[in-house]
């Protein structure tokens, strides 16, 4: 727009055009959408949407495989606990950042809190389609039911996920261009940091808590009294592993829009790789703890105890190492490719608690359903997308809107 | 499912040792990942990192605005214009400020001056001026012998955090001087800078009597 040259008619500002479609008339605009991703993207929701309407009139019945005995399926093994876990960064950097003040982080601050608002926003939406009545979930709120760990789990998704929407109204505002709000909000960012702090402490920790009336349903293995500090240490592990993940693909692939910022991101996967490092470690001896705590360690020599030590072997102490090897050495390749297999760990964690290991004695075994698949990855698609397509147009990778840096520069200039 | 209830003392036993080994492994695990980082500050003192056209040593910590802090042993900072901004000004006079006067962070704390232009460039710390340089100018040594003045700073934690240094200060470098190759010649783009590095007084080749306007967008002032 500024850079029009002398002689060509600069259009009126429309937001249509400049905010929405980043410049360029509709028709140019949609043709730039057909790119391989698209394409598949496309694919998955042609598939998966109407599966996700066929859920609500037909039933869960008629989409999945669960049961009486087996309630809990992939909505909630992989939607749920797995997207919460990784959506853990949001409260992880923002609490290095607005209460240790750890400033040279607040260029990722803004990525991980975008990722926790939909991380938590794609699971809430898993968790309505597998809830057989989810207009029901009204009940869970205000019926008081304050001795159930449900109730501080639906109490917390709400009040974090309302959190994470507030802290989002600010870039979302910038874009805008609302300068109104944007001192107060400002302001109340860091009230909002510890707000999510709490909430994210008390849900990643009840998630866990979930299982400690299922002492005999979940495998001794996976099953420990304290296994919601696991969740919570973990959780954090997480945030980290997402964050040193996300912002290297971020980086990667929004390169344009952080072009001159001067973030030194190889510096900030070293630092995060360190604390890492720390947090895996603590995490492998609590893992122990765990399996010593409740006399287990005999069911390490079965097919069950290959598996955790898959797990505790290749998906935490594995990374750990990696993450003290790339920080002692600054190798910021080792720390990613550690970070990426921290994430499938906690992942893996996850699905172990919720779905693997769970009802492991029951005669007949849970497996999901395809159209069940198809939904979970529907809703990861649509992740992806809106990610994408906000991060193209609001200010997350940097701190001020495009339109507004390009009008300091006009000033300036 | 077998449950050892008997073994409880050998179970508690494995518990204690459990949470003593995380102790002393973790003492050897935190030397070991830190045990680096001296290690690299080390390698990073020895090798100093070439910047194309305009040096940057280590140890160095870069104001956007073009001027320089370095932490001395007795805890004065010393500060002076970058290696860019010297050869982008050239040798003019710099009107510095006096001994005992309090200089901020990112405000205007000096000027280089020709006449009745002037551009003035940013204090990369606050602090209190101690001492001036009033040896002749070195635009060939702006680290060294070219140094402008000395802080006493009050608050240098908080203001180093706000400095570039490292991998940054390099590119905060770079983004300049590729700016400054569009400017020279803005239809070939990378083609010029190839035969060589800039002399000094480039605002005046590029922007003639209008040099400190350029100058003081590239210093923020």
């Amino acid at each position: 727009m500024a850079e029009a040259a002398p002689g060509v008619a600069t259009p009126a500002p429309s937001f249509l055009r400049d905010r929405i479609l980043l410049g360029r008339t509709p028709r140019e605009y949609l043709r730039a959408q057909l790119t391989p991703f698209n394409l598949v993207a496309a694919a998955i929701l042609a598939v998966g949407l109407p599966l996700l309407v066929l859920r609500f009139w037909k039933g869960l019945g008629a989409t999945t495989n669960l049961s009486q005995t087996a309630p809990w399926g992939i909505w909630i093994g992989f939607d749920m606990m797995t997207g919460i876990v990784l959506a853990a960064g949001g409260f992880t950097i923002g609490a290095a950042v607005q209460i240790l003040g750890l400033e040279r982080y607040h260029a990722i601050e803004r990525p991980a809190i975008l990722t926790a608002f939909l991380g938590y926003v794609m699971a809430v939406f898993g968790l309505l389609a597998d809830l057989g009545r989810p207009w029901n979930i009204i009940q869970a709120l205000f019926n008081y039911g304050t001795a159930s760990v449900l109730f501080e789990v639906a109490w917390c998704v709400m009040c974090y996920t309302t959190v994470l929407l507030l802290e989002f109204t600010l870039p979302f505002f910038e874009w805008l261009g609302w300068q109104r709000f944007l001192p107060a909000l400002r302001k109340a960012l860091i009230a909002l940091t510890v707000l999510s702090v709490i909430f994210s402490t008390m849900h990643q920790s009840a998630l866990g808590s979930l299982f400690l009336i299922m002492p005999t349903r979940l495998h001794p293995l996976w099953y420990t009294p304290t296994i919601f500090v696991l969740f919570f240490v973990s959780a954090v592990i997480a945030g980290i592993c997402m964050v040193i993940v996300e912002s290297t693909l971020s980086h990667r692939v929004f390169a344009d829009r952080v072009k001159g910022k001067h973030v030194d991101v190889d510096a900030l996967t070293l630092g995060l790789g360190k604390a890492g490092a720390l947090v895996t470690f603590a995490y492998f001896f609590l893992k122990v703890q765990g399996v010593v705590d409740g006399h287990a360690w005999h069911h390490l020599t079965t097919g069950w105890g290959a598996w955790f030590l898959v797990e505790l072997l290749g998906f935490v102490l594995l990374p750990c190492l990696l993450f003290a090897y790339g920080v002692r050495h600054a190798k910021v390749r080792v720390v990613r490719i550690a970070a990426a297999i921290g994430v499938l760990g906690i992942v893996l964690n996850r699905i172990n608690v919720s779905i693997v290991a769970l009802n492991w004695q029951a005669p007949q075994r849970y497996v999901p359903s395809w159209m069940e698949v198809m939904v979970s990855l529907t809703l990861v698609t649509i992740g992806i997308l809106l990610f994408r397509w906000i991060i193209h147009r609001m200010p997350i990778l940097s701190d001020a809107a495009p339109a507004d840096a390009a009008a300091q520069h006009r000033r300036r200039a | 499912m077998t449950y050892d209830l008997l073994s409880v003392y050998p179970a508690k036993a494995l518990e204690y040792l459990l949470g003593a080994g995380y102790l002393v492994l973790f003492v050897f695990f935190w030397r070991y990942v830190q045990g680096g980082a001296k290690a690299r500050a080390r390698a990073a003192a020895r090798t100093p990192v070439p910047t194309g056209w305009f040096g940057l040593p280590a140890g160095v910590h870069l104001h956007p605005g073009h001027t320089w802090a370095r932490v001395e042993p007795d805890g004065l900072v010393t500060v002076g214009m970058d290696d860019f901004a010297t050869k982008l000004v050239g040798p003019l006079p710099v009107e510095l400020p006096p001994v005992g006067a309090s200089v901020l962070q990112g405000e205007a704390a000096f000027a280089v001056t020709d006449g009745a232009r002037r551009a003035s460039l940013a204090a990369p710390v606050d602090g209190t001026v101690v001492a001036v340089n009033t040896a002749p100018p070195a635009p060939d040594d702006p680290y060294g012998a070219g140094w402008l003045f000395r802080v006493k700073p009050p608050r240098l934690a908080a203001n180093l955090r706000q400095l570039l240094t490292g991998s940054a200060a390099h590119r905060l470098l770079e983004d300049v001087s590729e700016g400054l190759a569009r400017r020279m010649n803005p239809e070939l783009g990378l083609v010029l800078q190839d035969g060589g590095a800039p002399i000094t007084g480039i605002a005046r080749t590029i922007a003639g009597d209008d040099w400190d306007a350029l100058a003081r967008e590239y210093f923020l002032s």
